[in-house]
């Protein structure tokens, strides 16, 4: 492995021996102790490859480890099992949880990812749990939305433009003056244009908070002539797209 | 320098001060700086960028002032070549800075005297539109005002030069007292993170560098200043302090940078106005135009209205630009006339030639097209001078825009069907460069009024009177079409990027002052006179040149004379194995052997095989060169090949001819080519003045022409396998 996680060992460890480690952290775990045979066939593998791993951890100083006899861990060894272990639990959580993937699929797709999670990235999916239940709602009505039920398995599927349970959450935040009917007004919270536009929307006084009358559209619904600090703008649709507004209490 | 050091102020020389004008679009700068200059004033583009430096002087006590117009700004960033062009010139430290702002609208037009006061400038404020101001019932305590700002502010009313005097005591008053330290203040934030920035700007030659102005451009992450301090030797730390600067006010604040910095601008404006304002407007000054713009961008009339305007327009270019130009037309006929006159009659003089055909005839193409130029300046000047220009842009943008193009390119493209030269000189409406670009390339696809008389030659030679108005009307519609396919096609590959913002200010309607709208006329005629003039007179001689030479030692048809096989008779005809020509018609004859023998006639004769497959022959090709010159000049030059004396427009000897030697689908062929390749030298030297390069200009000539080809080809190929 190219990019090895960081470990709590100094050196890199490749994912085939961290996946030794957790099985063995496993066993040791449900039955108090790891023979090579068991790990083995946990591990779906002969006996001789499992001691040729266990030369190199016991190298390492991971585990320590006689011909014959129970393999033990060493403080270290347990702590980077452990370590392997709880990212295959959360991202087995995740896969399964979250995103609604079969539990035998979820593991596979976590034992594939769990060697690259970076400590980082691990932090940040523990909290995004501890969200989850704290806010349950949130998942609830992603797991309703008929997007996510699609179980086509292209990357692409049509987004619907309005999800029954937000409808009203996302009209509030995402109205835009496109959508603004003439001789209506609204009020700019957030100017989503860059570069140049922003800078003469901004010149122009189109800032957060300020009000726009929309007084009349162009044949066809383009451009707009709206009213702004006094002044009379004349704007595409499609940058009036990219100034957010809300309704006007 | 102070005014108080010399009492014998006249007998001294005076102290040159350099005086710039900023503010607003739309703010009566430019009338102003008029009222200020008076006609003292020059205008050039600057280097590398279509935008106009306008420079003027004039005199206060023993001040002389060098007055520079800045380009109408909204800010200071750096968006936009207007932008910088302002940008720069402030950079360059002038004496004083006149920010002037549009009464009705300081609100706005505030923040940019803010801006400038940032750059360490020495500013006097000049309230301008003051009249309109104080009709609507605002009243500013100038007084409590300067003491405020701690630089003069005057009110003026620019069309009407009311206030200049005051605002030239001001601006000595500034020369003599510069201002000092700004008196901004944007608040504990900004201010607290532009000081602690500024401290690590490195310094510089210029003190725009080590200004409130380039540490503010540095906290919102400028992308033009923020590479050039990051080169300068210690400039990195106080990029570093910007950023650093920035993450803490994004943090505090909840908002963008930009946004954030804008506010304190126009939160600065807002408290210095509560402070200033005694008496706010009580009636909207807008009322007018409101009422005005419901008739005028009316949802079902403002088209048609639109469309009369236009109308009246190109029918005072073009119908009553008619009367001078057969003024001047007549007045180089008499003048060549007279000139010829110093030779005897039928005389070979290749000076008289030279002078006659090449100079007189040169200098004729070039101030033939002035009164179009003249005529169409003054109603677009009056368009733009009301503020009926935004609105032509509100009602057009939609088509435009579908083929990459702004609403403001298309007058400049009806114009096209006029004459190409002011249609590419009007495009200087447009502020974008791009869009002024694309729009220049492909202008001459609008079928011209030179063009008409081409038309009006070839398509009742060719095409029974029942095609003929569809035909015509075919041969518009190919234009437009192409004009508008080809930007689209530039605007994806050669011109492409980002749309320039549309966004625009709808000014109020304001009646226009004689001056003004005078001035801009005489403005664009003279740069056309002077800049293009010239060029196009060179090109001319040249082309005089390539038809002229060489001549033949001998003529066919004197040889024919005598041998007999000719007579020259009073009356034309043929009989018994003879021809019987008139005089006038052997002339015509050794007029046509010396175009074959000429320059152009040889290329013609050289270009044949390339041009068969479009079913041209060396005689097309050879009026084609003449029609460089100048487009209705094909029709001459057909006229001369076939040795038709006096073929005019609607020669029905020359129609009959071109009807028994080509096909109708040759004279398909031929029209294509003449409606989209080789626009006429007068739109390549305008179309290289306007766009700066050369580069453009060739490109509109061989890119055309080869599009011209391509088209022709096809036409007469896949014509010829029907037929």
């Amino acid at each position: 492995m190219s990019q090895a996680p960081s470990t709590a060992v100094d050196g890199e460890i490749s994912s085939s021996l961290e996946d030794y480690l957790e099985t063995i952290y496993l066993l040791v775990q449900e039955q108090g102790f790891a023979r090579v045979k068991d790990v083995a066939r946990a591990r779906e593998v002969k006996a001789a490859s499992v001691s040729i791993a266990l030369r190199k951890l016991a190298e390492l100083d991971l585990v320590r480890y006689e011909r014959r006899e129970y393999i033990a861990l060493t403080p270290e060894g347990e702590k980077a099992g452990r370590r392997v272990f709880s990212r295959h639990r959360l991202l087995t959580r995740f896969f399964e949880e979250v995103l609604s993937m079969p539990a035998e699929a979820a593991s596979e797709q976590a034992c594939a990812m769990e060697h690259s999670l970076t400590d980082e990235a691990m932090v940040r999916m523990v909290r995004f749990f501890e969200f989850l239940g704290a806010c349950p709602s949130v998942i609830e009505s992603f797991r309703q939305c008929p997007m996510v039920q699609d179980r086509k398995t292209t990357a692409h599927v049509r987004m619907p433009q309005w999800c029954s349970v937000c409808a009203k959450k996302k009209e509030f935040q995402s109205m835009s003056l496109a959508d603004i009917k003439p001789g209506k007004s609204a009020v700019v919270t957030k100017i989503d244009a860059v570069g140049a536009l922003r800078q003469r929307l901004l010149d122009m006084g189109v800032l957060p908070e300020t009000t726009i009358d929309i007084e009349r559209v162009g044949l066809g619904g383009d451009p707009f002539w709206v009213r702004c600090q006094g002044a009379r703008l004349a704007l595409r649709r499609s940058e009036a797209n990219s100034i957010l507004v809300r309704t006007p209490e | 320098m102070s005014p108080t050091d010399s009492p014998a102020a006249s007998s001294q020389p005076a102290t040159d001060i350099r005086v710039a004008l900023a503010g607003n679009p739309n703010c009566g700068k430019t009338s102003l700086f008029n009222a200020l200059t008076g006609a003292r004033q020059h205008v050039a583009n600057y280097p590398g960028v279509t935008v106009e430096r306008r420079t003027g002087r004039c005199e206060i006590d023993e001040f002389s002032l060098n007055v520079i117009d800045l380009p109408g700004t909204y800010s200071l960033s750096s968006f936009s070549p207007d932008e910088r062009v302002a940008q720069d010139e402030l950079t360059d430290a002038p004496d004083v800075v006149v920010v002037v702002a549009d009464s009705t609208q300081l609100e706005r037009n505030l923040v940019l005297l803010a801006q400038i006061m940032q750059t360490g400038a020495n500013p006097v404020l000049c309230l301008n539109m003051s009249d309109e101001a104080q009709a609507a019932g605002q009243r500013i305590d100038l007084a409590l005002m300067e003491k405020l700002l701690g630089f003069p502010v005057v009110e003026t009313v620019g069309h009407r030069a009311q206030g200049v005097a005051d605002l030239k005591r001001a601006i000595a008053r500034a020369a003599g007292h510069p201002a000092g330290p700004s008196r901004l203040v944007l608040g504990e934030t900004m201010d607290s993170a532009v000081a602690s920035i500024r401290r690590l700007l490195p310094s510089q030659e210029h003190a725009i560098f080590r200004s409130d102005w380039m540490a503010t451009r540095l906290l919102v992450g400028d992308g033009e200043y923020g590479p050039r301090v990051a080169a300068m030797p210690g400039g990195q730390a106080a990029l570093k302090e910007a950023e650093r600067q920035r993450t803490r006010i994004e943090a505090r604040t909840h908002a963008d940078i930009a946004v954030f910095v804008t506010e304190r601008y126009f939160g600065f404006v807002d408290g210095l106005l509560r402070e200033v304002r005694t008496q706010d407007s009580r009636v909207d000054a807008r009322q007018m135009t409101d009422h005005i713009d419901a008739v005028l961008v009316h949802r079902l009339l403002g088209l048609p209205i639109f469309a009369l305007v236009m109308y009246a327009i190109f029918w005072l270019t073009f119908k009553v630009g008619e009367v001078p130009m057969n003024w001047i037309d007549s007045g180089v006929q008499f003048l060549s006339g007279r000139l010829a006159a110093f030779w005897p009659a039928g005389s070979p003089s290749l000076l008289r030639s030279l002078l006659v055909d090449g100079v007189v005839g040169g200098v004729g193409g070039v101030i033939v097209f002035l009164p179009n130029i003249v005529l169409l300046f003054l109603g677009l000047a009056f368009l733009e001078d009301t503020g009926y220009m935004a609105r032509a842009a509100f009602l057009t943008d939609r088509l435009m825009h579908r083929f990459g193009l702004h609403g403001k390119s298309f007058i400049p493209m009806l114009s096209g069907f006029g004459c190409s030269v002011p249609g590419i000189l009007a495009t200087r409406t447009l502020e974008n460069p791009r869009d002024r670009i694309v729009t220049m390339l492909v202008l001459p696809l609008m079928s011209c009024g030179a063009r008409l008389t081409i038309w009006m030659l070839l398509i009742p030679a060719f095409f029974p009177p029942a095609w003929r108005a569809p035909m015509l009307w075919f041969i518009y519609a190919v234009g437009i079409a192409m004009a508008l396919l080809l930007a689209l096609l530039l605007r994806k590959t050669l011109l492409r990027g980002e749309d320039a913002p549309f966004v625009m200010e709808l000014p109020p309607y304001r009646l226009p002052t004689l001056r003004s709208v005078l001035l801009k006329m005489t403005e664009r005629a003279s740069l056309y006179l002077r800049k293009a003039g010239t060029t196009i007179l060179g090109i001319s001689i040249l082309l005089w040149a390539a038809t002229s030479f060489p001549k033949p030692s001998h003529y066919v048809v004197d040889a024919q004379i005598a041998s007999g096989r000719i007579t020259v008779s009073a009356t034309a005809g043929t009989g018994d194995g003879r021809t019987r020509l008139s005089e006038q018609d052997v002339a015509g004859r050794r007029k046509a052997e010396d175009l074959e023998h000429s320059v152009a006639g040889r290329i013609g004769h050289a270009l044949e095989p390339a041009f068969r497959p479009l079913g041209f022959d060396w005689k097309i090709l050879t009026a084609m060169i003449g029609a460089f010159a100048a487009k209705e000049i094909f029709v001459a030059q057909m006229g001369i090949v076939y040795s038709i004396a006096d073929a005019d427009k609607g020669s029905e000897g020359l129609r009959a001819i071109l009807a028994r030697d080509y096909s109708p689908l040759v004279g398909l062929s031929m029209m294509i080519f003449l409606l989209i390749g080789t626009p006429c030298m007068a739109t390549v030297v305008v179309t290289r003045r306007e766009s700066g390069k050369w580069g453009y200009a060739l490109l509109q000539l061989g890119g055309l022409t080869g599009i011209a080809y391509g088209l022709s080809l096809l036409v007469y190929q896949v014509g010829r396998l029907l037929m």
